[in-house]
């Protein structure tokens, strides 16, 4: 019994072996049918642009990279990336790419833990304050001397640059908070604070809102903060000043408009705030450049661009600025590294910033582009490019993670009536340093 | 790719199938190797243990702990926390003979090799190979690394920093803020909360569904759906109808007359939110376990109740619940446990990330990866582990449940 | 205590406990009541996810509680199956769960028997090992599970994904079917040994089909884990999006700040399908099978 016992085992290990050894290849195929399959749904202009001007040169050694991106199917943001990776493959046959969008949470986490197991993706396209974890990791390298520099807009450079060196190539330049309202409730949008509450109130009717917000997140709160005349950090870039009258100022007035002079909703995040926004039952909004194209679709020539409203008394809210960056994981070497470098140079091309202008409703962050007629014509565009002259570049150190996550628990409470503004501002403070106090 | 060509059908199927073939290959192999290495390691071991027989059992059980003790720690101090291999790395056959010597020194050497458990070692060993490379590694490498300060800044070689740590899980804020004992605390009453919730509305459901009725199917059908439900849906549902304005909860609230609750920013309400939603998936399971220990309690126990003149009350509490406490213990810890440490449902609901409405669990997910201070989080998620482990050793030891699974 | 009662304890049983005739019609209306009103909790929220995913686009959140709303549309339906890759993960999932489930229950199976029926050195310390398994909390296994398969090449690959899901539900699945092997009566094996069957014979003819409700139990919790997991899906194949399983897919729909709704729900109700017929269909076992190996006589 126990012999048959063996020679069924051997036998079964024999034939299993042969099979496993005829059923090897497989992902590779996988992928090279995907990207035939979708290179015929490039968009035609895009190929059609490029073409004339590239001649299509068949190189032997075959290079697939692997692009993390926070872009999303929602807003349009993947299929751009997408579009963009397929008409560089119908120019260099021999480059395909994997698109892979991650949320931008999900991307930092995921990187970093890519980092640590030595495998990691071959170019990544998201937001600048990626840039302090991933430096102080040692897992992306500095962009200056491989790229003209010079090319890109400074206030878009800025928000990249760390210890004097460059980490990302800009894509687009802006990613800031701006007033969006809806013309058919609105027909002058409010210039100051007073204005705001004001009509405001008027609109606040039932079930209609005058003003919606993301009341979440402290990206929000930090407009206003500068609105009173404050920053996140002192001068140097590293010491946090949240424990501060203006910070207390801004607390106070989000906390205002929410119980005294009520214009946003009991409860709102980011969704909610869109939602009735789209639906018409919210007459303004603040919301980022990201959101004008889903807008656009939503709303038509309903929708107007202006300034947050001028704090009364003090300055106009300061928005972060910042964009969206190409940066280099520093594993890549040799034909990859070339590749990646050239279609970093053909993403940030005068013929797609002019594309991603008028599919994605971006400031360009490539000089030449900024004279397109576009931007000028446009009342959205030039409405959002007004509101970035008084936008302040994002800070990218890695203590400016800390001072997110010290704010965001603190504004909460006060939104939800837990904490005088008083104390909110107290404890973001002591958080924030104890936070930065960890990081070493 | 985007569609379901037969390509595409073919393709996944050969992948999967290619990976089952690769397992079967692999536990065929070991299978193969363990049949025959079997008898000759039984002769060794025979033959060592004459050698050692004057040491005495007692000396070479300590022996062969201190070796086997000794290979653990080498294979801790081997598995590379940073980007960096260990410098350790190339003595990992010194671990192996140090294991194996433990093992031919131990007095159970030749029980072990003997023929007779031959077969019951073979059918343990693709699962013990599994579990080896997909707990027990993970576990070395966290425990080496809860000894570190891995977090992006040390992250090519991260120094060695003792119990540091354990230290600061009790010392410093484990979230932004927040610190360890308030999270434990609330961390107890989730538990609780649910636990009593989930064994009283399964008692309560059993009870009505363990008799004959018409509908019964469909009822004990309907009921079982939450459990049903994948869970990452069944959370995000949930928050959907805690929603301020749209959700159902606030919607009825405000037919009836009250006000509506802001569920996702008030921390309290968030995490009655949390509870509501977990007794609701949490429900179903025990009501199954409790129906099938029902059925297996005999008739006669109650016709003698009822001859004594026992009221309803009284056979529950005299006959149903004694009898009952053998299903109940291990359902009680297995729930306790999956409960302590569930982490869709306050993950997902708690939406707004408030530091005041989570548990440990959510608590070392955020740690881990808001700064990735992998170190830190180590060190907190083996101090979770420990609280969980000396619970149910306590639990056991008291109630002498689980004798029927440990036996 | 006997686990079977004999026939006149079945009839003293039912008569006294399974016999609604005596209840009172009174009290038999109030236990309808009390069970129609639980059944409700139970699936109202699921109806709800039904309700929006019949939305229109426009009208995705709103406050009206009507079931099906006002213009229910199938859009939603429409646009999952055939302008997304929704179709493609899965029938990934599927694929992957199924191979899953099996290898999980053989692994079990197998482990569980030498557990129920032999005593050797370090069985007891292995039941207390696969008990402790149950409190690891899940997030803490992730970086170092996905570094080893990195280094073993496995990320990016069903082959990864399959071992990992397959073995991690290992412990608990051990747990309930060594529970049940107990309850079966060893004489039944021994008979068999002694009319010149091996053991492993009498395993696979006796032990096993009498065992087809613990390892029904196991299969369907083996597919459930593997079928609705999210984070080592997103460690071992997020970079391959041809590869991804419905949970990847479904949470594409949630991007950053978005969710569309619409999708969400529409899929969501898609993926249930065949679980919950699943479980449905096994929950004729699900109650005899589930002995957490304590109901011993």
């Amino acid at each position: 019994m126990k012999k048959n016992v063996f020679t069924l085992l051997a036998a079964l290990s024999v034939l299993a072996m042969i099979l496993a050894a005829c059923a090897k290849p497989t992902p590779e195929t996988v992928v090279v049918t995907q990207v035939v399959t979708e290179r015929e749904e490039v968009p035609v202009e895009v190929t059609r642009q490029v073409e004339v001007e590239v001649p299509v040169e068949a190189t032997p050694e075959p290079v697939e990279i692997v692009l993390w991106t926070k872009e999303g199917e929602a807003d349009g943001g993947l299929q751009y990336v997408q579009s963009l990776a397929d008409a560089y493959t119908a120019i260099h046959p021999n480059v395909t790419f994997e698109i892979v969008n991650k949320d931008v949470e999900t991307l930092r986490e995921d990187f970093l833990t890519a980092g640590l197991a030595g495998s990691m993706p071959d170019l990544l396209w998201t937001v600048n304050d990626h840039a302090g974890p991933f430096t102080d990791a040692g897992l992306i390298m500095p962009v200056d001397d491989l790229f003209d520099l010079s090319q890109y807009v400074d206030a878009a450079l800025a928000a990249a640059q760390l210890n004097g060196q460059t980490w990302g190539v800009p894509i687009s330049n802006g990613n800031h908070l701006m007033l969006l309202y809806n013309k058919d409730l609105i027909e002058t949008p409010p210039m100051d604070t007073d204005e705001l509450v004001q009509m405001g109130q008027d609109l606040t009717t039932g079930d209609q809102y005058g003003l919606v917000y993301n009341q979440t997140e402290p990206f929000w709160l930090v407009p206003w903060l500068g609105g009173f005349g404050g920053a996140v950090f002192a001068e140097d870039g590293k010491t946090p000043t949240l424990n501060t009258q203006p910070m207390i100022d801004a607390l106070q007035f989000l906390y205002d408009i929410k119980y005294t002079t009520p214009i946003v909703p009991a409860e709102c995040d980011y969704d909610a705030a869109d939602t009735l926004f789209k639906e018409g039952k919210a007459a303004m909004i603040i919301n980022g450049d990201w959101s004008l194209g889903g807008y656009k679709d939503a709303l038509g020539d309903k929708l107007g661009v202006a300034r947050i409203p001028q704090v009364v008394g003090h300055e106009w809210p300061h928005p972060y600025t910042s964009g969206v960056y190409l940066m280099l994981p520093i594993s890549l070497e040799g034909a990859k590294l070339e590749a990646v470098v050239d279609f970093v140079n053909f993403v940030t091309s005068a013929n797609n910033q002019a594309l991603m202008i008028a599919k994605l409703n971006r400031l360009p962050a490539l000089k030449a582009a900024l004279d397109d007629p576009l931007i000028a014509n446009d009342p959205i565009l030039k409405g959002s490019a007004d509101q970035m002259v008084v936008g302040t570049p994002m800070p990218t150190v890695s203590e400016m993670r800390c001072n997110w996550d010290a704010m965001k628990p603190e504004m909460q409470a006060v939104l939800a009536g837990d904490k005088s503004p008083e104390d909110a501002a107290a404890a973001m403070q002591e958080a924030a340093e104890t936070c930065i106090a960890n990081l070493d | 790719m985007k569609f379901l060509t037969p390509d595409v059908i073919w393709n996944s199927l050969r992948e999967v199938g290619s990976t089952v073939l690769f397992i079967i290959a692999g536990t065929v192999l070991l299978e193969v190797l363990a049949y025959f290495l079997w008898s000759p390691l039984g002769v060794f071991s025979q033959a060592v243990d004459q050698l050692l027989k004057p040491l005495g059992d007692r000396v070479r059980s300590l022996l062969a702990g201190l070796a086997v003790v000794a290979a653990v720690v080498l294979v801790v101090a081997m598995v590379s926390p940073g980007q960096e291999p260990s410098p350790l790395a190339p003595y990992w056959p010194v671990a192996a003979v140090l294991f194996l010597i433990g093992l031919f020194i131990s007095p159970s050497a030749t029980v072990i090799f003997g023929w007779r458990l031959r077969l019951p070692y073979m059918l343990l060993m693709p699962a013990l190979v599994g579990l080896l490379l997909l707990v027990v590694y993970p576990l070395l490498w966290e425990l080496n690394v809860s000894f570190t300060n891995l977090n992006p800044r040390h992250f090519k070689s991260p120094d060695f920093i003792g119990l540091k740590n354990y230290v600061e899980v009790f010392t410093k804020p484990v979230l932004k803020q927040v610190m360890f004992f308030p999270v434990f605390l609330r961390t107890i009453l989730w538990t609780v909360i649910n636990v009593v919730f989930h064994v009283s509305g399964g008692m309560a459901l059993a009870l009505l569904l363990n008799r004959k009725m018409r509908l019964r199917g469909l009822y004990r059908t309907l009921l079982i759906f939450p459990w049903a439900i994948p869970q990452p849906i069944a959370c995000l549902a949930w928050r959907g109808e805690f929603h301020y304005e749209y959700g159902f909860v606030n919607i009825m609230l405000q037919r009836v007359g009250l006000e509506p609750i802001q569920w996702m920013s008030n921390p309290t309400w968030n995490f009655v939110a949390m509870c509501i939603t977990n007794i609701w998936l949490g429900i179903p399971f025990m009501m199954v376990i409790i129906l099938g220990g029902l059925q297996s309690i005999a008739g006669e126990y109650y016709e003698a109740a009822e001859i004594d003149g026992a009221s309803a009350w009284q056979q529950f509490r005299h006959v149903t619940l004694p009898l009952l406490r053998p299903v109940l213990t291990p359902a009680v810890i297995l729930g306790t446990v999956w409960t302590f440490t569930n982490f869709n449902v306050p993950f997902f609901i708690n939406q707004n990330e408030l530091e005041t409405s989570d548990t440990l669990v959510t608590a070392l997910f955020r740690s881990a990866f808001q700064y990735f201070n992998l170190g830190d989080a180590a060190a907190f998620a083996f101090v979770i582990f420990a609280i969980l482990l000396a619970f149910s050793i306590v639990y056991i030891r008291v109630t002498g449940g689980l004798k029927g699974a440990t036996e | 205590m006997s686990n079977v009662p004999s026939a006149k304890q079945r009839s003293a049983w039912e008569r006294f406990f399974k016999s609604g005739r005596q209840d009172s019609p009174f009290k038999r209306i109030l236990i309808h009541l009390a069970l129609i009103i639980s059944s409700i909790i139970a699936i109202y929220p699921v109806l709800r996810v039904v309700s929006v995913s019949l939305r229109p686009g426009d009208r995705l959140l709103s406050t009206s509680l009507a079931l099906i709303p006002p213009d229910a549309t199938l859009e939603a339906y429409r646009v999952v199956l055939f302008e997304k890759e929704f179709p493609v993960w899965v029938w990934n999932s599927i694929a992957i769960t199924s191979a899953t489930a099996v290898i999980g229950v053989v692994l079990a199976a197998t482990s569980a028997y030498a557990f129920s029926r032999w005593r050797f050195p370090g069985r007891s310390p292995g039941l207390v090992f696969l008990l402790s398994t149950q409190m690891l909390p899940a997030p803490m296994m992730m970086v170092p599970i996905y570094i080893l398969a990195s280094k073993l090449g496995l990320t990016q690959t069903y082959r990864g994904l399959v071992i990992a899901y397959s073995v991690t539900s290992v412990p608990f699945s051990i747990w309930i079917l060594k529970g049940y092997y107990d309850t079966i009566p060893r004489e039944l094996e021994e008979a068999a040994l002694i009319d010149g069957v091996s053991r492993l014979s009498a395993f696979w003819r006796i032990v096993l089909p009498l065992s087809t409700p613990a390892l029904a139990i196991v299969f369907l919790f083996n597919f459930m884990a593997a079928w609705s997991d999210y984070l080592l899906a997103r460690v071992m194949i997020a970079s391959e999006r041809p590869l991804w399983t419905w949970v990847l897919g479904v949470r594409d729909f949630q991007s950053q700040f978005q969710t569309q709704w619409g999708l969400f729900s529409a899929s969501s109700i898609l993926v249930m399908v065949p679980v919950v017929a699943l479980f449905l269909y096994s929950s004729k076992w699900l109650i005899s099978g589930l002995t957490l190996g304590s109901v011993k006589g």
